[in-house]
């Protein structure tokens, strides 16, 4: 069980705002959808872009509708019952990341059925298919501890989700919860920390540039 | 105090967005549909959102009898989850914003991908909201509402294009013939202004 007030390391405001707007690929979406399940402060900035949306939906200019449109609409609401309400009262912090909507619906055996495909000594990975109609690619990663990711940076923006674990690099400590929000072009190395594997969901827009020989022996083998 | 002095700012200074008498009624109406399935309120909803809503799927790209069909579908989308719309959470405008955003998400997936999984994950959910701490909704979203009409036109542009043109960075770059750079700069400045608004909002 993870506590939300754990949790250090968010997106930037801007993803936050194009995740409101229905802007994001599909697997960036996933990221932040599951991350928003652990973290209030977030939801919140969500819900004031979906207003600041609701603001631009106003201010469209309208397109008249069809002279038989709203009768069109009544016939097709038919008889057709209302869905009842049941807003959930779900608690916010007290369940498991990697069960949490929507990453679960990806994920319909749990992290635990995963099939790890080994891509390297101590780190393997699985790939989730969530092909949107922007491009973008979803893939869970597991790093045993004590392992390096190879120096690597972005052509666009990486997001990465620690589920379980702990991993750490120049920004900081990243334990389940936190995310990192990357566009920089600044090479990275996470080191996966603690006694567990660090498992953590990777949205990419972009295929990884690895800096290192390693990497780049690597990389063919992680299928970008 | 503070709702009767927004809602005097906005109709001193701004023509871009109709005033928030307009949006306060539309909750009214929706919370009317909510509570008992009420016809002629939503027929009101319907007359205010649905032209609104399909020139927004028309800035999109959609033509016109698409355009037409989506949001008849957007509005029974509304219709029938409309018990589930609480006033407290959010107001109309906010709530019908994210159905739309959901429907054309949708739309475009099921046209990239014609032989959808019927149980396709649903990427954005409309809001099952967890059980956050009450923020006072009207507030909030009055006070988002002013910022956005005031915005410098620069900045204006850039979340229109952004949210109702559904333009990523780049893309709003490349229409504007700007920067990247200056595309996000711009875009956190709106940001930037529209959340010191809120600042003395935080519960």
């Amino acid at each position: 069980m993870i506590s939300l007030s754990n949790i250090r390391h968010h997106p930037k405001v801007e993803t936050l705002a194009a995740y409101a707007a229905g802007n994001l690929d599909e697997a960036r979406g996933v990221v932040i959808a599951t991350h928003l399940t652990l973290c209030a402060d977030c939801r919140l900035a969500v819900r004031d872009f979906e207003s600041l949306g609701g603001a631009c939906l106003e201010s469209v200019e309208p397109a008249p509708m069809n002279e038989s449109a709203l009768a069109s609409f009544w016939t097709r609401a038919g008889a057709q019952e209302r869905a009842a309400g049941s807003a959930s009262k779900r608690a916010a912090n007290d369940f498991a990341l990697d069960a949490a909507h929507p990453l679960a619906s990806y994920l319909k055996r749990g992290v635990d059925a995963i099939e790890w495909r080994q891509v390297a000594p101590g780190l393997a990975q699985q790939i989730i298919p969530a092909e949107g109609y922007r491009k973008g690619v979803l893939r869970l990663l597991k790093i045993n501890p004590g392992v390096r990711i190879p120096k690597h940076s972005h052509g666009d923006e990486e997001l990465t989700l620690i589920l379980r674990g702990s991993y750490a690099y120049e920004v900081g400590d990243f334990s389940p919860g936190d995310l990192a929000d990357l566009d920089d072009s600044v090479p990275h190395s996470p080191l996966a920390t603690g006694e567990e594997a660090c498992i953590c969901l990777i949205a990419t827009s972009a295929p990884l540039r690895f800096k290192t020989l390693v990497g780049r022996v690597v990389q063919p083998f992680i299928g970008l | 105090m503070y709702r009767a002095l927004a809602r005097k700012m906005t109709f001193q200074s701004h023509s871009r967005v109709p005033g928030n008498a307009a949006a306060d009624e539309m909750t009214a109406l929706l919370a009317k549909v909510a509570a008992d399935g009420d016809r002629d309120a939503f027929d009101t909803l319907f007359g205010f959102f649905a032209p609104r809503i399909k020139g927004y799927l028309m800035k999109i790209g959609a033509a016109a009898d698409l355009a037409d069909d989506l949001a008849q579908e957007a509005m029974l989308r509304v219709w029938r989850k409309a018990k589930l719309f609480d006033p407290a959470k959010a107001s109309a405008s906010t709530w019908i914003f994210t159905i739309a955003r959901n429907l054309r998400i949708d739309a475009a997936r099921r046209a990239a991908k014609p032989a959808l999984d019927p149980d396709e994950p649903t990427l954005l959910p409309e809001h099952e909201p967890l059980a956050d701490a009450r923020i006072d909704v009207a507030a909030r979203d009055e006070r988002i509402k002013a910022a956005f009409a005031a915005l410098p036109p620069a900045q204006y542009e850039v979340v229109h294009l952004h949210f109702v043109e559904d333009l990523t960075h780049s893309e709003i770059a490349e229409r504007l013939d700007l920067a990247l750079g200056t595309v996000k700069s711009r875009l956190r400045l709106a940001f930037e202004k529209i959340r010191k608004d809120l600042g003395d909002l935080v519960e």
